[in-house]
C-alpha cells in the first residue's frame, strides 16, 4: 500500500520548529483527508497538523512534548491507490514531479558582433573615431606567478609568454616611474626575434629558478686564505683518501654547531634555528648542479663522511639520487677549486642562509722564522656567502676562522 | 538652426505623439503650462487629451501609467524632478519592474527623470537616481549625454516594451546644443567612445561625459591621451566596449555625478576588476560627488560634484600609479 | 428584498455569487489544510467571513470587459469574476503550470491581460493601476461602459498610495469601484490605531466621490450595493467608494490564530455564509437540497483542482530563463 507522510508544516514565516502538544489520533485509526491529526504549538499560535490524504495511520515517529523542525516527517499514513489518485499526493519513495530535465538555459552575452567603437553621428561631441590597438596579444589569461612588482596586466602578458622578471632585466622601462610597460616588453621581444636560440634543459631551468629565488635576499661574501698542509698530510695517510671537501664540510658543521643562529632563517620577526646540521655538497653534473645532503654532518667523522659521500656522488652523476638525499639542508659546501678556480662568489640555495666555497689549492713560498728561509705552503681561499639579514661580516668571518682552526687539527675531524 | 538638449526631448515627444496614438504624456504641469522645463510646450494644444496634468501624486501617477501600459498604451511619465520619483519608488520598483517576470506581461512605460545638479537647486532638485533604479531587475536605465541621444534614446525608449527610466540631465537642457538633429543614433545598450586615448580610460555617462572630455583636454597639454567612454545606458551596461577600452589603456577612472556609495561607478569598477584584472596597470579609481546631500550654494555645489579640475587631478594620480 | 420581485437576471447573479461564496469557502478550507500539512510554503491568507462582500463585487463585474484588482481576502471575488480554480491551486502549490510559474505565489497571482492584475504586497498600489487601465481605454475611445474595481482593507486606507490613487481616480472621473472591507483589524492592529474618523465612509465626501456603506455579512445587501455602485460607475458617475463591514473569521494568515480578536467581538459576529444560506432559503432562491448539492459539487471541484495541481511539475531552476526584461533579444 502506498505510504504518505505527515509532515511538520511551516507555521509562519519565521518559524523553524514546533512542539508536538498532543496526538489527536492513534496508530490503526482510519483517517480522513484534511483531518487534524496532531496539535502543535509555536511561539505564535497553536494549530492542528492536517493530512494530505485519507487512509490508516500506520505510525508516528515523534513524541509529545518535543519540538521538531519544519519539514520533519511526523508519521505515516497507509493509503489506498484510489486515495492517492483522488488527492494527487506523491507517496513516500516516489519522485515528486518536477519539470522535465532540460538543457541548462544559459543566456550569455554575445561578444561577437560588437565592435569596440560604435559608429555614431552626434554633433555636440566629435564624430566616430577609429581606434588602433596599442598593444598586441591582449586580453590574456590571468596568472599569479612572478616575483617583482609588476602590474597585473604586465604579469598576465609575461605569464602568457612564460617570462620571469629576471628575463626582462635587459628592458629599460618607459612607463610611469620607469616601469616596464607592455609596449617596452613587446619591443624587446621583437628585437630578439632573429637571434639564435635553443631550449633550456629542465635542469637548467631548475637551477635558474633556485638562483632567482635566492637572489631576492641581500647576499654578501667574505673570504680568507687557509693553509692546507696539515689536512693534506693527514689525508695522504688515509685509505681510501677522503676528499678535501669533506674535511671542510666536517669543520663547517662543527663551526655551525657552535653558532647555530648563523645558519638560521629570518622569518618575519623570528630567527628560526636549524633542527639538524645537514650539510649539502654541490656536485657538478651535466648542464647543472645537484646538491645531495649529508645528514647530521656534525656527528660523523671524515672517514664516515667519505664513504657516504662517494656513494652520493655516484648516484648524483647517474641521476639516481633519492628524494631523501635531495631534501633540504641548512648550508652547502661547494668546491669550485676542482675547476682550478682560486676564488669565487657562490650563491646559497634559496632555503639556506650560508654557502661555504673552497678555491683551488695554491703552493706559495712563505717565510719561515724558524728556518729563516722561504718554505712551500699550500693554501686555498675559503669564502662564505651569507644572507646579510641574518649574519653580519664579522659573524661570517668568525665562522671562517673556526673552520680554518679546525682544519689545522685534521686528526680531530 | 541650433537645437538644445531639451528641444531634442521636446521634438522626440512631439514625433512620438504624432507617430503613435498609444503615446500619451502624464505629469505635473505638463498640459497647458508646457512643463516645468518646457519639454511639453504646445503639445497639449496640439494633441488634445493626450498631454495631461497630473495631481501631485507621484505614486499614483506611476501606478496609473503602469496600468495604462498593460492595456496597450505607451505612456511617458514626466517626473517634475528626478528627486520626486522617490515618492513613486514603490510603483516603479515593485509594480513595473517585477511585472514581466511575475506575469509575463511587459510594461512599456517611459519615466522621464529630470536629473542632476544645476547651481542653486539644492538637495531636492539635484539628485541623480540612475544608480538606484539600475539596481532593480526589470528596468532599463538610460542616461543620454548628447543632443542626438536625448532625441534618439527617448524615441527608442518609448517604443520599447519594457519599463525605461530615462534620466535626462537638467544641466544639459539649454547648455548643450547641436547645429542639426541627427537621427541615426546607436541602440540603447551600446556605449560609445567619444574620445580616443591610450593612457587611461574614463568611463562615465550623462553630463559627466562633457566634464571628462574637458579634463582630457587639460591633460593633453601634458602629453596624456585619455579615452572617454560614454555608457549611454547604465543598464544594460556595455561591458564589451568598456573592456575593449581598458585593454588599450590599462587604467580606469569610473566617473559619475551620483553619490559615492555604491552605484554605477562601483559597478563599472567591479565588472572591470572581475573580468579584466589582468588588463590593469593600476588599481581602478572612482570619482563621484561628495557623500553629502547636494548643497544649495553654487560654490558648494561646484565643489560637491566632479569638475574637470578634480577629474584631471584624479587622472594624474591614476597615471602615476 | 423578500417582498420585491427579483428579475431572472438578478436571480442568476445571486446564484452565481452564492456559488462563488461556497466554492471559495471550500477551497480556502482545503488551502488551509494543505498549509497545515506542510504542503504550501510561504503563507496562506484567507477571506473567511468576507465572502459575501467579495463575491458580490466579483459577480457584478463582467470578465472580458471590466478590470478587477482583488486583494488578499478576495478568493470569493476572484472566483465570481471567473478565475480558474487551477490558477489558484497551481499558484499555491508553486507549480510551473500556473500563471505565475512558481515565480510568485499564493494571493499574488493574476492575468493582467484578462483584466485581473496580480497584486503586489504594497497596499493601496492597485488603485492607480486600475485607474490607468481605464484611462488607457478611454484614451483610445474604447472604454464604453466598462468599469474597474479594486479592493482594500481598513489598513490600506492609511497608505499614501490609497489616497493618491483615489484622488487621482476622482480627478479623472474614472469608473472605479473602490471597495474597502473594514474587518476591524489590520493584521492585529484595531481600527482605533488605524484611523480617527468615525466611519471610513465619511472620506467619500472628501474625495468628491459617491459613498456606499453595507453590512458585509449580509449577502443580499452586498449584492444590492455592488449592483448600484457598478451601475452608477457605468453611467459615468466616477469612483464609487464602498465601505463594507465584516469580521474576518480567521487569522491574518493561517499561521496566525488571531488571539488578538476579543471573544465578545467574535461572539457578536455572523458568518456571511450562514446568513446567505438562510437568505437563499427564505427567499426561495435555493432549497436546502440545492445548497447541499452546491457544497458537494464545490468539494468535488476543489478536490480535483488540487489533485491535478499536485501531480504537475514544480519549476526547474535550470529552465527558468531568469530574465526580468522581455526585450532581451534587442539588447542582450
Amino acid at each position: 500500500m502506498p505510504k504518505v507522510a505527515i509532515t511538520m508544516p511551516q507555521l509562519g514565516e519565521s518559524i523553524a520548529e514546533a512542539i508536538i502538544v498532543k496526538f489527536l489520533v492513534k496508530p490503526g485509526d482510519t483517517i480522513e483527508v484534511d483531518q487534524e491529526v496532531i496539535e502543535v504549538e509555536t511561539n505564535k499560535a497553536t494549530m492542528g497538523v492536517t493530512t494530505l490524504c485519507g487512509g490508516v495511520l500506520s505510525q508516528f515517529h515523534v513524541e509529545e512534548g518535543t519540538s521538531y523542525a519544519v519539514g520533519t516527517q511526523l508519521g505515516i499514513i497507509e493509503a489506498t491507490e484510489e486515495e492517492i489518485q483522488a488527492t494527487g499526493v506523491t507517496p513516500i519513495g516516489q519522485k515528486a514531479n518536477t519539470e522535465e530535465e532540460g538543457e541548462l538555459i544559459e543566456k550569455t552575452l554575445s561578444h561577437g558582433d560588437n565592435p569596440a567603437v560604435k559608429q555614431d553621428s552626434q554633433m555636440d561631441l566629435p564624430d566616430a573615431i577609429t581606434i588602433e590597438p596599442s598593444v598586441n596579444g591582449l586580453p590574456v589569461p590571468v596568472g599569479t606567478k612572478g616575483a617583482n612588482y609588476i602590474s597585473p596586466r604586465m604579469r598576465a602578458r609575461m605569464d602568457d609568454l612564460g617570462l620571469r622578471a629576471a628575463d626582462i632585466s635587459a628592458v629599460s622601462g618607459s612607463g610611469a616611474g620607469g616601469r616596464v610597460t607592455i609596449e617596452d616588453l613587446e619591443a624587446f621581444l621583437l628585437s630578439i626575434e632573429d637571434w639564435p636560440k635553443s631550449k633550456a634543459s629542465p635542469m637548467r631551468l631548475a637551477v635558474a629558478d633556485a638562483m632567482r629565488r635566492s637572489w631576492t635576499r641581500p647576499l654578501a661574501t667574505v673570504g680568507m686564505p687557509v693553509v692546507l698542509d696539515k689536512v693534506l698530510n693527514h689525508r695522504r695517510k688515509q685509505l681510501p683518501k677522503p676528499g678535501l671537501t669533506l674535511y671542510v664540510l666536517r669543520a663547517f658543521a662543527l663551526a655551525l654547531k657552535g653558532d647555530p643562529a648563523s645558519a638560521g632563517y629570518l622569518i618575519g620577526e623570528n630567527i628560526v634555528y636549524p633542527r639538524a646540521f645537514d650539510i649539502g655538497v654541490a656536485v657538478q653534473v651535466e648542464d647543472g648542479v645537484v646538491v645531495p645532503v649529508i645528514r647530521d654532518a656534525d656527528t660523523k667523522t671524515v672517514p664516515q663522511l667519505s664513504e657516504e659521500y662517494a656513494e652520493l656522488v655516484d648516484k648524483a652523476r647517474g641521476r639516481r639520487l633519492g628524494k631523501e638525499t635531495l631534501e633540504k639542508g641548512i648550508a652547502t659546501v661547494t668546491n669550485f677549486g676542482t675547476f682550478g678556480l682560486v676564488s669565487g662568489n657562490p650563491i646559497p640555495l634559496p632555503n639556506e642562509t650560508l654557502i661555504l666555497g673552497l678555491g683551488a689549492g695554491v703552493k706559495k713560498p712563505v717565510w719561515s722564522e724558524e728556518t729563516n728561509t722561504f718554505i712551500p705552503v699550500t693554501t686555498c681561499e675559503l669564502v662564505i656567502t651569507f644572507d646579510h639579514r641574518v649574519v653580519d661580516g664579522g659573524g661570517a668571518g668568525m665562522l671562517l676562522q673556526k673552520v680554518r682552526d679546525l682544519l689545522q687539527k685534521p686528526e680531530l675531524l | 538652426m541650433a537645437l538644445t538638449y531639451i528641444e531634442a526631448i521636446h521634438t522626440a515627444q512631439r514625433e512620438l505623439l504624432e507617430e503613435s496614438a498609444d503615446v500619451f504624456i502624464y505629469g505635473q504641469d505638463v498640459g497647458a503650462f508646457g512643463g516645468a522645463f518646457k519639454a511639453t510646450e504646445g503639445l497639449a494644444e496640439a494633441f488634445p487629451g493626450r498631454v495631461i496634468d497630473a495631481p501631485i501624486s507621484e505614486d499614483a501617477m506611476a501606478g496609473m501609467v503602469i496600468g495604462a501600459a498593460v492595456e496597450g498604451a505607451r505612456p511617458i511619465l514626466e517626473m517634475q524632478f528626478a528627486d520626486f520619483s522617490s515618492v513613486a519608488f514603490n510603483q516603479i520598483v515593485n509594480q513595473a519592474a517585477t511585472h514581466y517576470y511575475r506575469t509575463g506581461v511587459q510594461v512599456p512605460i517611459t519615466v522621464r527623470l529630470p536629473s542632476g545638479g544645476t547651481p542653486g537647486s539644492g538637495p531636492f532638485h539635484s539628485q541623480t537616481m540612475e544608480s538606484i533604479y539600475a539596481h532593480y531587475p526589470g528596468l532599463i536605465v538610460v542616461t543620454p549625454a548628447t543632443v542626438a541621444d536625448a532625441y534618439g534614446m527617448l524615441k527608442e525608449a518609448v517604443m520599447m516594451d519594457d519599463p525605461v527610466m530615462y534620466c535626462e540631465h537638467k544641466f544639459l537642457y539649454r547648455w548643450l546644443r547641436a547645429d542639426e538633429l541627427k537621427k541615426n543614433s546607436l541602440p540603447i545598450g551600446q556605449a560609445r567612445i567619444v574620445r580616443p586615448g591610450k593612457d587611461a580610460t574614463v568611463v562615465t555617462y550623462s553630463a559627466m561625459v562633457h566634464e571628462a572630455v574637458k579634463a582630457a583636454e587639460m591633460l593633453k597639454e601634458d602629453g596624456w591621451e585619455i579615452e572617454v567612454v560614454d555608457l549611454r545606458s547604465v543598464k544594460p551596461i556595455d561591458i564589451d566596449t568598456i573592456m575593449a577600452s581598458i585593454s588599450r589603456t590599462g587604467r580606469l577612472l569610473a566617473l559619475g555625478e551620483g553619490f559615492p556609495w555604491g552605484g554605477v561607478t562601483a559597478e563599472v569598477v567591479s565588472l572591470v576588476v572581475a573580468e579584466g584584472f589582468h588588463l590593469l596597470d593600476a588599481a581602478p579609481m572612482r570619482l563621484n560627488s561628495k557623500d553629502t546631500p547636494v548643497p544649495y550654494h553654487p560654490d558648494l555645489w561646484a565643489a560637491h560634484r566632479p569638475t574637470p579640475e578634480s577629474i584631471s587631478v584624479s587622472l594624474k594620480h591614476l597615471l602615476r600609479l | 428584498m423578500a417582498d420585491e420581485k427579483v428579475s431572472p437576471d438578478a436571480l442568476a447573479k445571486i446564484h452565481h455569487g452564492f456559488r462563488a461564496m461556497i466554492l471559495s469557502r471550500t477551497l480556502e478550507n482545503k488551502l488551509s489544510s494543505l498549509y497545515k500539512a506542510g504542503k504550501i510554503v510561504g503563507g496562506v491568507y484567507l477571506g473567511k467571513g468576507q465572502e459575501a462582500i467579495s463575491a458580490s463585487l466579483g459577480t457584478v463585474l463582467i470578465k472580458g470587459k471590466d478590470v478587477y484588482a482583488p486583494l488578499i481576502r478576495d478568493q470569493a471575488g476572484r472566483t465570481a469574476f471567473g478565475e480558474d480554480l487551477l490558477d489558484v491551486t497551481r499558484t499555491y502549490l508553486g507549480k510551473v503550470t500556473g500563471p505565475m510559474k512558481g515565480r510568485d505565489g499564493n494571493v499574488h497571482r493574476g492575468r493582467p491581460k484578462e483584466g485581473m492584475p496580480a497584486m503586489i504586497s504594497h497596499l493601496g498600489a492597485s488603485l492607480s493601476y486600475i485607474a490607468g487601465m481605464l484611462f488607457a481605454r478611454r484614451l483610445r475611445g474604447e472604454l464604453n461602459d466598462a468599469i474597474g474595481a479594486a479592493t482594500f482593507g481598513d489598513g490600506a486606507t492609511s497608505t499614501g498610495a490609497f489616497h493618491e490613487g483615489l484622488n487621482l481616480a476622482a480627478v479623472e472621473n474614472l469608473p472605479i469601484i473602490v471597495l474597502v472591507v473594514n474587518n476591524s483589524f489590520a493584521y492585529s492592529t484595531p481600527n482605533d490605531r488605524q484611523f480617527s474618523c468615525d466611519n471610513l465612509i465619511s472620506r467619500a465626501e472628501g474625495y468628491g466621490v459617491t459613498g456606499h456603506e453595507v453590512d458585509g455579512t449580509d449577502f443580499l445587501a452586498c449584492m444590492d450595493v455592488m449592483t448600484q455602485a457598478a451601475e452608477s460607475a457605468r453611467a459615468g458617475n466616477g469612483p464609487q467608494l464602498i465601505v463594507a463591514n465584516a469580521l474576518r473569521l480567521c487569522g491574518h494568515g493561517e499561521h496566525d490564530d488571531a488571539k488578538y480578536i476579543p471573544a465578545e467581538l467574535r461572539a457578536q459576529s455572523r458568518d456571511c455564509i450562514e446568513v446567505a444560506e438562510s437568505q437563499m432559503q427564505e427567499n426561495g432562491f435555493l432549497s436546502s437540497e440545492e445548497i447541499a448539492n452546491i457544497k458537494q459539487e464545490s468539494k468535488v471541484q476543489v478536490t480535483e483542482a488540487v489533485a491535478i495541481a499536485q501531480r504537475e511539475p514544480t519549476p526547474d531552476p535550470r529552465k527558468d530563463d531568469w530574465q526580468a526584461l522581455g526585450m532581451k533579444n534587442t539588447i542582450l
